[in-house]
C-alpha cells in the first residue's frame, strides 16, 4: 500500500523547503531572516502534522509512522526549530547570514524524519545521507575560517567512511536475510541460528550508526568538529542529529533485530562504557568550552546508551526521557555559550565567563541550572533522566554499568560544577559581556524553566515515552 | 488537639520558599523577615508535636510517579520531630543573629535566601517518607552549603573548601543514591516506612551488604566520620551564622538522621554494629586530638563537633536502647551548646576582630552577658550537673559500660576523648573571658540583644533540660527512640542517678580535663608541631587524587584526542577490523568452505590483487588512480569468466567514467603529490590496511562456508519468462521488475547532470575572480 498521506510532515517539510529555496534563490538582497522565519514556519507546521499523525506503514513498507516515530519527531523538529533560533543574531554577526544556511537545517531535519520514520534499511540510508549531507556542508559553513573548514572536512571524511561501513553491512545482511525490510527481516531472523554473515552486517551497520552517535569508538571527530564549526552549528550538531541517531538506532536494533539482542548488548554495553568514562575523564582538561561540550555529549550518550543495552522496555524508556531533557538542557546551554561575546567577538574559553554572576546575574542562573542538571543534581531535569536509566540497569542486573555510570557521574560533575564556579567566584577580567538578543532569551529562559520544573510535572514526559516504547516493541 | 497534618508538614516548607524568594526583593529587615518565617515554621511543628508519639505519626503524601512505583510523601514521627524543631528554632535565632552579625553587607538577602532554601531541603530530608524525596531534598542541601561555604568567594580558601565539601558530600551523595535504589528494590517499595516494615527482604536480598556499604558511605561524608573528616574544619571558612546553623546543628546531622532512620532495618547486623561503632570510635578520637591541635576559635569548634558525631555515630552503632536514648539525648544537647558556642566566637569575632583563642584572654568585664552565654554552654559541654549536658553524659557513659566485651575499650577511649572535651569547655568560657585581659584589635563590648538572644537563649536551655530531664524525654526523646528501634524502648532520663560507677568516671573526666586546661597553651603548640597527625590527614589523599586526576584526564585526552585525522581513521578502520573478527571468535572459529577445484578462472583475480598491492605502494597519485583501475578491470574480468557477461560491460564502463573524472579532478592537482609519511607511519598504516584485508577475507571465508539463500535468484530466474517475457534476469529486473527504481535512477543522473553544469560554471566564474 502506498498510503503516502501517512508521510504528509515530511511531504509537507521536503515541498515547503524547496519551495523555500526558491524564494532565497531568486531574490538579489540577501534573505537570511525572512527564509530563517519560514524555515521555523516549516519546522512548526511539520510539528503540528506529527501531532496529528495517523499511524500505519506506508510506501509499501519503506516507511512507518507510529508513536515512536511521534516522539521522536517532535523532539526533531522542537531541536532543529529553536537551534536555527539560536543561529539568527550569532550568524548576522559573524558574516554567516546566508540564506543556505536555514535551508540546510530544514533538509537536514527532513533527513532525521526520514531516518526515524525508516522502516527499510534502503529508507534508512536515504534519510541518513540527506542529514549528513546537509550537516557536512553546515560543519564548513564558516569556510573562510581554517577550524570551520577543518571541521567541515574530517566530519566528511570520517562519516563517508562510516556510511560506507554501514552500506557494507546493510548489503551483507540484504544478502542474506534476503529482504531489507524491517519487518520481514525481523520474521527472517528469529530462528535461533542466524548466519554468521548477518552478525557481521549487524556489526557494520552498528558501526556506521556509532559513528552517528559518536560513541566510543567512533568519536573522535567530536571534539574536533564541535570546536571548529560556527557555535550554532555545534548547538544544532549536539541536539536534534543525536536524538534521530538514538532513535534511528533503536528503532533498529530493537525492530530487525530484535531477536538478536544478545549479540548486540554487549557491543551497545562496550560503547556505553567507553563513552561514560571518556566524556567523564576527557572533558576535565579543556578549557575551551566547546571541546567541553562535545565530551559532555559523548558522556550524555554513553548514558543513554546503558537504557539501550539493558534491553528491556524500561530501559529503552529511559533512553526517550534521557534524550528528550538532554536536547532540553544542551540547546540552553548553547544558548549562553552563543550569547558570550565581548565588544563584538565571540568567546569560547571557561575562564570567558568569570563573573557571569555579577555581570549578567539572569544568564548565569540559567547556566548554573543547566550545568546543575547536566552533572545530574536533584532535583532538576538531568537527574531525572540519569535515575531513570540507572533504574533499568540496576534492575537488569547490570551492576557493572550501573557503577561506572555513577562514578563517572561523580566525576563529570566536577568539570560542570568548575563552570559554576568559575561564573560565581571568579573575577571578571574584562568587564561585561554584551548585550544579548531577545531570540537567546527566549531560549535559555524557556529550557531553563523546564529542566528546573521537570520534577513537578514528570509524568508527561514519561508516559509520552512509555507509549513510544510500547509501539515500538509490540 | 493536633493542627492538620498538611498545615504541619506542607505548610513549613511553603512558607520557607516563600521567605527565600521575597529575600530576593526585600531591602531593608530582610533577616528579621527570615527569622519571622523559622519562627512561624518552629511554631507550626510545635502546635502539631501532640499528634506524634511513640507511636503515632503525621502524614502527608504530595507526589507520585506510578510508572515507577514511587509514591512520595511527607511524615512526621518522633524522630523527624527532634529534627524540625532544632532545624527551624536554631534558624530563626541564626537568622536574628545575621542581621546584626552582616549588618550593612550588601550580600545579606543572598545569605538569607540561601539560609532559607537551606532550612526547607533540610526540614524535606528529615520528613520524606521515600527515598527519592529525601535524596532529592539531601542534595539540596549540600548545594545550598556549596553556596554558603563560599559567600566569602574573593578568598581563594573559600571557594576551595566550598568544592571541597560539595565533591565529598555530593560524591557520597550519589553512593546514597545507590545505596537505597538497591534498598528500595530489595524492599518493592520506596517508602521509608514501608522499607523498615520490609526490613526481612531488605536484609535477604543478595546485594544486601553493598546496598547498606553504599547507604553508610553517603551517611559518613555528610556527617564527617572519619576518613571524610577533613571537609568540616574547612567548611568554617563560611561565616559564622552559616557554620553555627549548617556545620554543627543541622546540615551535618542529616547522616546521623538517615543512620538512625534506617538503624530499625539494620540493627541487628553485626556488620553494621561493627562499622558504625569503629568508624564512630576513630572519629572521636580524630576529632579530640585535631580540636587540641587548634586555636582558631571556629576550628576548634568544628573538631569537636566531629567528636560529636563520631559519638552519635558510634551510640547508634551499639543497638541497645540504653545507647539510643544516649544518642537521642546527647544529639539534643550538641545542637543546642554546639550552636551557641559557634555564635559566641562569633560575637567574639565580630568584637575584638580576632579569634585565635591564643590571643584572647579576660573579656568577662566587657561583655559581661556574652560571657555568661559562654559559660552556660561550655558547662553543659563539659557535663557538668545540673546541665542537660551531664544527663547525656552519664547515660552515654552508661549505654558504653553496658556493652559488655569491648566496655573497656569503649569507655577508656571515650574517658579521654571527653577529658579533651573537658578542657576545650574551658578553654571557650574561662580561658576567653576570666583571666588578666588580653589586647585586642578593637576594644570589645556586649553586641546588641539580637545578636545576644541566640547564644543565651540556647545555653539556657541547656540548664532548663537538665533541670527537668523527665520533662525533655517524654516530650521528645521518647518518641525519635521508639523510631530508632522500631519500638518504645525509651530508658528514662534522669539528672541524678546515685553514687554509681558512672559518676565516678565523670569526676575524673572533669578532673583530667582541667589538667589538660591547665596545660594547654604548652600543649596546643607541641601537638600543632608534631607532623606525625599531618602524615595521616586525610585531606592530603583528597588533594592528591584531585591533582591526579586533572593531570591523568589531560594526558589521556592528549594521547587519545591527536586531532590527526589519519589517526582517527587509523582508528575507524581497525575498529572495523575486530568487530568481525570478535564475531567469529564469539561464533566458536571457522568454518572453512569446501575448496572448490582451482581452473584458469582463478587467473582473473590476479590483476585485482597486483592492483591492490600497487596502488598501496605507489609513490605518486596518478599511478595510485591507474592501479585502482586495475583492480576494477580485474572485477569485470571476473564476472566476466564467472558469467555474468552484462555485470562486466556495467564494470567497464563504470570504471572508464571514474578513470575518466578522476584524471580530470588531477589536472587541477599537483601530478606527483609526496608521500609525507614517515618509515613508522607507513608500518602502522601497513598494519591497519592488512588488517581489515584479513578481517574481511576471513568473514568472506566464514560467510561462504554458511549454506546459501537461493530464495531470490530462484524467484527472479521463475518469473523472468512468465512475468517479464525475458531471458536475460539482469534486464528484466532493470527494466520491468524494478522498471521504477531505473526511471528513478534516470531522473537522479538527469539532475547530477544540472549539478555538474552549475558547478562547472560556478568553479569557472570562481576562477576568474581568483585571478
Amino acid at each position: 500500500m502506498l498510503n503516502w498521506t501517512l508521510a504528509l510532515p515530511e511531504i509537507v517539510l521536503g515541498v515547503s523547503g524547496l519551495f523555500i529555496l526558491l524564494g532565497g534563490v531568486i531574490p538579489k538582497k540577501e534573505s537570511f531572516f525572512p527564509v530563517s522565519m519560514a524555515v521555523i514556519g516549516a519546522l512548526i507546521l511539520a510539528a503540528v502534522l506529527v501531532l496529528g499523525q495517523g499511524e500505519g506503514t506506508a510506501f509499501l513498507g519503506q516507511y512507518v509512522a507510529d508513536n515512536f516515530s511521534r516522539f521522536a519527531k517532535v523532539l526533531i523538529l522542537l531541536g532543529a526549530a529553536l537551534g536555527l533560533l539560536l543561529a539568527l543574531d550569532f550568524n548576522e554577526k559573524a558574516g554567516l547570514g546566508r540564506f543556505e544556511y536555514p535551508v540546510l537545517m530544514l533538509f537536514a531535519t527532513l533527513g532525521m524524519m526520514v531516518m526515524v520514520s525508516a522502516n527499510d534499511l534502503m529508507s534508512l540510508y536515504i534519510g541518513l545521507e540527506l542529514l549528513s549531507l546537509s550537516l557536512y556542508v553546515i560543519a564548513a559553513f564558516d569556510r573562510d575560517n581554517p577550524r570551520s573548514a577543518e571541521a567541515g572536512l574530517k566530519y566528511f571524511v570520517l562519516g563517508a567512511l562510516a556510511s560506507g561501513l554501514l552500506l557494507y553491512g546493510a548489503s551483507l545482511v540484504y544478502g542474506f536475510a534476503g529482504t531489507t525490510n524491517f519487518d520481514r527481516l525481523a520474521d527472517a531472523l528469529s530462528g535461533d541460528d542466524v548466519g554468521t554473515g548477518v552478525v557481521v552486517g549487524l556489526v557494520f551497520v552498528l558501526a556506521g550508526l556509532a559513528f552517528k552517535v559518536s560513541a566510543v569508538p567512533f568519536h573522535m571527530w567530536t571534539p574536533d568538529v564541535y570546536e571548529g564549526a560556527p557555535t550554532p552549528v555545534t548547538a544544532f550538531f549536539a541536539t536534534a542529529p543525536k536524538v534521530a541517531a538514538i532513535a534511528l538506532l533503536m528503532h533498529v536494533l530493537i525492530g530487525p533485530f530484535g531477536d538478536l539482542s544478545a549479540q548486540w548488548m554487549q557491543v551497545i554495553w562496550v560503547c556505553s562504557a567507553g563513552s561514560m568514562i571518556l566524556g567523564a575523564f576527557a572533558a576535565i582538561g579543556q578549557r575551551n568550552i566547546k571541546r567541553l561540550m562535545a565530551y559532555s555529549s559523548i558522556g550524555h550518550v554513553g548514558y543513554a546508551l546503558m537504557g539501550l543495552a539493558v534491553a528491556n522496555d524500561t530501559g529503552y524508556r529511559g533512553v526517550l526521557v534521557y534524550m528528550a531533557i538532554y536536547v532540553v538542557m544542551n540547546l540552553g546551554t548553547f544558548a549562553v555559550l552563543i550569547a558570550m561575546r565581548r565588544r563584538g567577538r565571540a568567546l569560547e574559553q571557561v575562564e570567558d565567563l568569570a563573573g557571569l554572576g555579577k555581570t549578567d546575574p539572569a544568564m548565569a542562573l540559567w547556566m548554573a541550572v543547566f550545568m546543575f542538571s547536566m552533572a545530574g543534581i536533584p532535583p532538576l531535569a538531568g537527574f531525572f533522566g540519569k535515575l531513570y536509566v540507572f533504574l533499568a540497569a540496576v534492575q537488569g542486573g547490570f551492576w557493572t554499568l550501573a557503577v561506572i555510570g555513577i562514578v563517572t557521574s561523580v566525576i563529570a560533575s566536577y568539570y560542570y560544577l568548575r563552570i559554576v564556579k568559575v561564573m560565581y567566584f571568579d573575577a571578571a577580567p574584562d568587564g561585561a559581556l554584551d548585550a544579548r538578543p531577545a531570540s537567546l532569551t527566549v531560549v535559555m529562559a524557556s529550557t531553563g524553566l523546564l529542566t528546573l520544573l521537570f520534577f513537578l510535572f514528570p509524568a508527561a514526559l514519561i508516559g509520552a515515552a512509555q507509549v513510544a516504547v510500547a509501539s515500538l516493541a509490540g | 488537639m493536633s493542627i492538620a497534618p498538611s498545615l504541619a508538614l506542607g505548610l513549613p516548607l511553603g512558607l520557607g520558599l516563600a521567605g527565600a524568594i521575597a529575600a530576593t526583593m526585600m531591602k531593608r529587615g530582610v533577616a528579621q523577615a527570615g527569622a519571622a518565617v523559622a519562627a512561624l515554621a518552629f511554631l507550626l511543628y510545635l502546635l502539631a508535636a501532640p499528634g506524634v508519639t511513640e507511636t503515632t505519626d503525621l502524614r502527608f503524601g504530595f507526589w507520585s510517579v506510578p510508572s515507577l512505583g514511587v509514591v512520595g510523601g511527607l511524615r512526621l514521627d518522633g524522630l523527624s520531630l527532634v529534627f524540625v524543631l532544632l532545624i527551624t528554632g536554631i534558624g530563626a535565632l541564626v537568622l536574628l543573629y545575621a542581621s546584626r552579625y552582616l549588618k550593612g553587607d550588601t550580600r545579606l538577602p543572598r545569605l538569607v535566601t540561601l539560609l532559607l532554601i537551606f532550612m526547607v531541603a533540610m526540614l524535606g530530608a528529615v520528613t520524606a517518607d521515600d527515598v527519592v524525596t529525601l535524596f532529592v531534598f539531601w542534595e539540596l542541601t549540600s548545594l545550598a552549603s556549596f553556596f554558603l561555604v563560599a559567600y566569602d568567594h574573593e578568598k581563594p580558601g573559600a571557594r576551595k573548601a566550598a568544592l571541597q565539601a560539595l565533591l565529598v558530600t555530593g560524591g557520597g551523595g550519589l553512593a546514597l543514591l545507590a545505596g537505597l535504589i538497591l534498598v528500595a528494590m530489595a524492599a518493592g517499595t520506596t517508602s521509608l516506612s514501608g522499607i523498615i516494615a520490609a526490613r526481612e527482604a531488605v536484609l535477604a536480598h543478595p546485594a544486601a551488604i553493598p546496598a547498606m556499604l553504599l547507604v553508610v558511605l553517603g551517611c559518613f561524608t555528610k556527617s564527617a566520620q572519619f576518613p571524610f573528616q577533613f571537609w568540616l574544619p574547612n567548611a568554617m571558612a563560611a561565616p559564622t551564622p552559616v557554620s553555627a546553623y549548617l556545620h554543627s546543628a543541622t546540615m551535618v546531622k542529616l547522616g546521623i538522621y538517615l543512620l538512625a532512620r534506617l538503624n530499625p532495618v539494620y540493627q541487628h547486623e553485626a556488620f553494621w554494629q561493627e562499622l558504625l561503632t569503629t568508624a564512630g570510635l576513630l572519629t572521636t578520637a580524630v576529632g579530640a586530638i585535631y580540636a587540641l591541635r587548634e586555636s582558631d576559635l571556629k576550628r576548634v569548634l568544628a573538631w569537636t563537633t566531629v567528636t560529636a558525631l563520631g559519638s552519635l555515630t558510634m551510640l547508634i552503632g551499639l543497638a541497645p536502647a540504653l545507647s539510643a536514648t544516649a544518642a537521642v539525648t546527647f544529639l539534643l544537647v550538641h545542637a543546642l551548646y554546639k550552636a551557641a558556642l559557634f555564635l559566641v566566637a562569633g560575637i567574639v569575632d565580630h568584637e575584638t576582630g580576632t579569634r585565635d583563642a591564643a590571643a584572647l584572654g579576660g573579656l568577662r568585664r566587657a561583655m559581661p552577658l556574652t560571657a555568661l552565654a559562654a559559660v552556660l554552654a561550655a558547662l553543659s559541654m563539659a557535663g557538668l550537673p545540673p546541665f542537660v549536658g551531664f544527663v547525656a553524659k552519664e547515660i552515654i557513659y552508661e549505654a558504653k559500660l553496658a556493652t559488655g566485651g569491648a566496655a573497656g575499650l569503649f569507655a577508656s577511649i571515650g574517658f579521654l576523648v571527653n577529658a579533651a572535651m573537658v578542657a576545650i569547655a574551658g578553654l571557650l568560657s574561662w580561658r576567653l573571658f576570666f583571666g588578666p585581659l588580653r589586647p585586642t584589635p578593637a576594644t570589645p563590648h556586649d553586641p546588641p540583644k539580637s545578636m545576644l538572644a541566640g547564644p543565651i537563649l540556647l545555653a539556657g536551655l541547656g540548664l532548663l533540660a537538665g533541670a527537668a530531664p523527665s520533662l525533655v524525654g517524654a516530650w521528645l526523646v521518647d518518641g525519635a527512640v521508639a523510631a530508632m528501634l522500631g519500638a518504645p524502648a525509651a530508658v528514662p532520663l534522669k539528672l541524678w542517678h546515685g553514687f554509681t560507677p558512672v559518676l565516678a568516671l565523670s569526676a575524673a573526666t572533669i578532673a583530667l580535663g582541667l589538667l589538660l586546661l591547665l596545660a594547654w597553651g604548652r600543649l596546643m603548640p607541641r601537638l600543632r608541631r608534631a607532623s606525625a597527625f599531618d602524615r595521616f590527614d586525610t585531606a592530603r589523599l583528597y588533594d592528591r587524587a584531585l591533582a591526579g586526576l586533572v593531570a591523568w584526564a589531560e594526558g589521556t585526552t592528549r594521547l587519545v584526542q591527536h586531532g590527526s585525522l589519519r589517526g582517527y581513521m587509523q582508528v575507524l578502520l581497525l575498529v572495523a577490523a575486530l568487530g568481525p573478527l570478535a564475531v567469529l571468535v564469539a561464533r566458536g572459529g571457522l568454518d572453512l568452505p569446501e575448496a572448490a577445484p582451482l581452473d584458469f578462472r582463478a587467473l582473473a583475480f590476479l590483476p585485482i590483487a597486483l592492483g591492490a598491492i600497487a596502488a598501496a605502494v605507489a609513490r605518486g597519485t596518478l599511478a595510485a588512480v591507474m592501479a585502482t583501475g586495475l583492480v576494477g578491470f580485474g572485477t569485470a574480468l571476473v564476472f566476466l569468466t564467472f558469467g555474468a557477461p552484462d555485470v562486466a560491460l556495467t564494470q567497464f564502463t563504470v570504471e572508464v567514467l571514474l578513470i575518466v573524472i578522476l584524471a580530470t579532478v588531477l589536472i587541477r592537482l599537483p601530478v606527483r603529490a609526496r608521500d609525507v609519511r614517515t618509515g613508522r607511519q607507513r608500518t602502522v598504516d601497513a598494519a591497519v590496511a592488512g588488517a581489515l584485508g584479513l578481517s574481511v577475507a576471513l568473514v568472506l571465508l566464514a560467510v561462504l562456508a554458511a549454506p546459501f539463500d537461493p530464495r531470490l535468484g530462484e524467484w527472479f530466474g521463475a518469473e523472468s519468462v512468465p512475468g517479464g517475457h525475458g531471458r536475460n534476469v539482469v534486464n528484466v529486473i532493470l527494466v520491468d521488475f524494478r522498471a521504477l527504481d531505473t526511471l528513478g535512477e534516470i531522473a537522479v543522473l538527469a539532475i547530477a547532470a544540472f549539478s555538474v553544469i552549475a558547478l562547472l560554471r560556478a568553479s569557472g566564474r570562481g576562477a576568474r575572480v581568483g585571478s
